[in-house]
């Protein structure tokens, strides 16, 4: 058996990078601290938590923003006075009727300001997205520990679901059931029909079909645990399954399970963003950024909505993006001997 | 938002701008067609006809689209008498001679309606059209277990008696009542004879508006295998067979003589009518804005999509057509729900109803007109309800007041309607008003499936989104079939989508159906109109606008109020 210490753990080289100043104080670090410090050193991985930190202040934000009216995702201007749109009911005006009211400009038939939609949206997909993450997280966590450290039949029947749960034709399942699971939601669950209900559905959905894959990294972290003279050591003093689960093994998982959440994260706002592109997930007038993209490819022909077509599909992009690297650079920074 | 349906039909409602489902409407306006009469109208060439959903009835008992009507009628199935393809509104709803030698005779007040039949008419194999034909198609109808979707207007006029509020005739198939059909509708030779239980004064508007009364040949006749089923006898046939997903081609029936036709029904030019079904609107126009391949001789039913509106000028807005439709979409508040009961709440959601804003987020004043009545004005007899006339803006402060005196605050209501893009931004602009009167409005789309979940009587909606068009131009076709209490059976309350009934209405509707004339018919009709204003039974919203795009070697280019407005392939042919 090679050695069974963590690789975070027998991190203890000096930063390669730079040269030990003499005249400080050699101070001890903490694998954290070394973790931190290379992530700084990593560009473009600190360009991605930016953006991220961005995202969530924009989408903690909009709420207060949308009652206090600095943002008004709802009000129509197509009609009466305060019309903003043109004869073909496209945005008036150049740029698709970018004004200093309308930094983004209108959208196209209901007159409703384009920055405000998409500003709101993105709290809806994030909110959606991360619970979604959470389901994924917990049952992925929870099913990987158990697997890991029990072996035998347990071990075996848990990797053959996440095999069907892998082999399953996910997008299919979610189009077909949603009519059927969400009126379940509403009559057993008794979760209030309409927006509540088409959110808890995406959420519940996208974490049941996203849990496999963090489980099996789990599974393949804990089996290395399990083997290490505290995991032994809880065992022989007599501790419970849920002791050494939770209290012992889970402690030691925080690194994979923060990658998979920074990984797993852009997955789920694309996947929303896919199902309200669908007209599965939250539905308007409620802004998601999937709903509102869904919107604008109404108008992709037609050059005066060129602004409303584009953004928001740019700010999936965008958040997609940087989540994904942001991830990829927290897990080189935990654990630099991975290769990419 | 333009999914219609007539009496009868289980459509469902799909996306926006797709299928209009009526019969024939009159018009009233002037035609912007602006390459007819000069144009070259040799034969010859194909014409594309693209359709974007399946055409889900091409049995002519069945058909109850009104541009299928029209298309079918105008190619393959040929009636008793028909409408003229004709711009003036006037000429193209008087029913002319098609198989029969002329429009019908009335006897006994309107109660029995005789027609003779043309000699050497033909089926596409040959053999002759025969009386017994037309005795059979009609037939048909009362096999509704079997022939389901159609018009059944004859079910209920037909002099067959009632057991337990079904007629007693149960259609060819089972044979069941035989002997009461047989005495309703009888044969001497070349005359055919049809005997109602009360007056049917425009009977003839309903042969020709439909294809309901046509002629079947019994040999040809596999039940619902026939769905897609032609066995013509115009001047087209089916060569091959009908493919429900991708359509059907026509080609000339050389058994057709049209000598027994006329030309202001049937020109009959192209040599070929290709129906192309299955592309989307947008593919469609694409393809007939770049003016490309087969777009070059197409036509299309489809509406310009209102993001295309910017591309369809210069050269491109010579081959558009805009006329205004036969079909009014309204709203319908519910009944049975608790608030609307309250005659000031439904006048105050009448007052808040902001239809500029549902007119623009659904595409403008290119895509929709005002409608001040549930009757279309292409309708004999049509007035604007005094009820509905005013602004359309949405009066808040005036709802504001009405909900005071009716003592109420935060009335929630749920609204209904067929989801589409569109429609979501249509139904957000209402409840921007709405909200502002004091309801508290949430929106409810409908996916799948439409008219038949409204339909159910134990919906807790509290506002209905509705499409309709006359079958004929007559409102009997319009406020009876939409609000008579016949709708109204323990498991469907079938048009009749809010469950409105009240006996002054039903009297009105009653003195309709049983005037002998049509002057007294249409005076009570009006009256039932005003009736159902004063209720707020319905709050109408627009009239679509019909704009579609056609390629640059398609000559004479026409929709008539005949066909619905749709392009009427009577007239239509192909530059050479």
């Amino acid at each position: 058996m090679t050695t069974t210490v963590s690789n975070l753990e027998t991190e203890h080289l000096p930063d390669p990078t730079g040269h030990p100043d003499e005249t400080a104080k050699v101070a001890g670090k903490s694998p954290t601290r070394l973790a931190v410090e290379r992530f700084r050193k990593d560009k473009l991985s600190m360009i991605a938590f930016v953006i991220v930190a961005l995202y969530l202040l924009a989408a903690l934000a909009a709420p207060f923003l949308v009652k206090f009216g600095v943002l008004d995702p709802f009000t129509l201007h197509n009609s009466g006075e305060g019309n903003l749109l043109d004869e073909n009911t496209l945005p008036a005006g150049k740029w698709g009727g970018m004004s200093w009211d309308h930094p983004l400009g209108v959208e196209p038939g209901a007159g409703r300001d384009a920055l405000s939609r998409m500003w709101y949206g993105i709290t809806f997909s994030l909110v959606i997205a991360m619970l979604a993450t959470l389901v994924a997280l917990v049952l992925g966590v929870v099913l990987g520990i158990i697997a890991g450290f029990s072996r035998g039949w347990l071990d075996m029947i848990i990797g053959r679901v996440i095999d069907l749960t892998l082999a399953f034709p996910q997008t299919l399942m979610l189009l077909a059931l949603s009519y059927t699971a969400v009126a379940f939601l509403v009559e057993y669950v008794h979760i209030p029909a309409g927006n509540l209900a088409q959110g808890a559905y995406v959420v519940l959905v996208l974490g049941i079909f996203g849990w496999p894959s963090i489980a099996r990294i789990i599974r393949g972290q804990v089996l290395t645990i399990r083997e290490r003279e505290f995991v032994d050591a809880a065992v022989l003093l007599g501790a419970s399954k849920g002791r050494i689960y939770f209290k012992e093994i889970l402690p030691n998982l925080w690194a994979p399970v923060l990658v998979s959440f920074t990984l797993f994260m852009p997955a789920a706002i694309s996947a929303e963003a896919a199902l309200s592109y669908l007209g599965v997930s939250i539905k308007p007038p409620t802004p998601t950024l999937g709903n509102v993209l869904r919107d604008a490819l109404q108008y992709a022909h037609a050059s005066e909505a060129f602004i409303y077509f584009f953004a928001p599909a740019f700010l999936i992009c965008i958040i997609v993006v940087s989540f994904n690297l942001l991830g990829d650079g927290i897990r080189d920074a935990l654990d630099p001997k991975s290769s990419r | 938002m333009a999914n219609y349906r007539k009496r009868a039909v289980a459509a469902s409602a799909a996306a926006a701008l797709t299928v209009a489902l009526a019969a024939c409407g009159g018009g009233s306006d002037d035609n912007s067609s602006e390459e007819g009469g000069n144009a070259s109208a040799a034969k010859g060439g194909t014409l594309n006809y693209f359709i974007y959903a399946p055409i889900e009835h091409v049995d002519p008992q069945r058909i109850y689209v009104g541009r299928d009507i029209s298309n079918f009628g105008r190619t393959v199935y040929r009636s008793l008498v028909t409408f003229p393809a004709s711009d003036d509104a006037t000429e193209a709803s008087t029913p002319v001679p098609d198989l029969a030698t002329d429009t019908g005779t009335a006897t006994e007040g309107g109660k029995v309606w005789s027609f003779t039949l043309k000699d050497g008419i033909k089926w596409e194999d040959g053999s002759e059209i025969t009386c017994e034909d037309f005795k059979y198609g009609a037939s048909r109808v009362f096999a509704q277990d079997v022939i389901t979707g159609g018009p059944n207007y004859i079910v209920s006029y037909l002099d067959i008696p009632q057991v337990d509020g079904e007629p007693a005739y149960k259609g060819p198939y089972t044979g069941e009542g035989q002997e009461h059909f047989d005495k309703a509708i009888t044969c001497d030779g070349k005359t055919i004879t049809y005997r109602f239980n009360k007056p049917w004064p425009d009977f003839p508007l309903a042969v020709a508006g439909l294809h309901m009364m046509d002629p079947y040949k019994q040999s040809e006749d596999e039940g619902d295998k026939s769905n897609f089923k032609i066995f013509s006898n115009g001047p087209y046939k089916l060569e091959g067979t009908w493919n429900k997903d991708s359509g059907g081609t026509l080609v000339r029936n050389e058994n057709y003589d049209a000598a027994t036709d006329s030309t202001d029904i049937r020109k009959a030019l192209p040599d070929k009518i290709a129906f192309k079904i299955g592309q989307t609107t947008e593919v469609i126009y694409d393809q007939l804005i770049a003016d490309s391949g087969e777009a070059q001789t197409g036509v299309t039913g489809q509406r310009v999509p209102p993001a295309y509106f910017s591309q369809i000028t210069g050269p491109v807005e010579e081959r558009l057509t805009t006329i205004e439709s036969p079909y009014v979409d309204y709203l319908v508040p519910n009944f049975n729900s608790p608030d609307m009961k309250n005659p000031k709440v439904r006048e105050a959601l009448a007052a808040a109803t902001n239809i500029d804003a549902w007119i623009a987020a659904g595409g403008g004043e290119k895509a929709y007109v005002p409608a001040e009545s549930i009757v279309n004005p292409s309708v004999v007899g049509y007035e604007p309800n005094p009820a509905f006339a005013g602004p359309n803006s949405g009066d808040v402060e005036k709802a504001k007041q009405l909900l005071a005196e009716a003592g109420v605050s935060n009335v929630e209501i749920k609204f209904t309607y067929p989801q589409s893009d569109t429609a979501d931004k249509q139904a957000a602009a209402l409840k921007q008003t709405w909200d502002e009167a004091g309801f508290k409005t949430v929106l409810d789309p409908l996916g799948d499936t439409y008219y038949d979940v409204v339909q159910k009587p134990g919906n807790d909606s509290d506002v209905y989104w509705a499409g309709w068009g006359a079958d004929w131009p007559s409102a009997i076709t319009v406020t009876p079939a939409l609000f008579s209490k016949v709708n109204l059976t323990k498991g469907s309350n079938g048009q009749n989508y809010g469950a409105y009934t009240t006996p002054e209405f039903e009297a009105a509707i009653d003195k309709a159906a049983n005037a002998a004339t049509l002057d007294e018919q249409t005076a009570a009709l009006q009256e039932a109109d005003r009736i159902l204003g004063e209720d707020v039974a319905y709050i109408p919203l627009e009239i679509a606008v019909f704009n579609f795009l056609h390629g640059s070697k398609v000559a004479n280019f026409n929709t008539t109020p005949a066909s619905s407005e749709f392009p009427d392939l009577g007239v239509i042919g192909v530059k050479n």
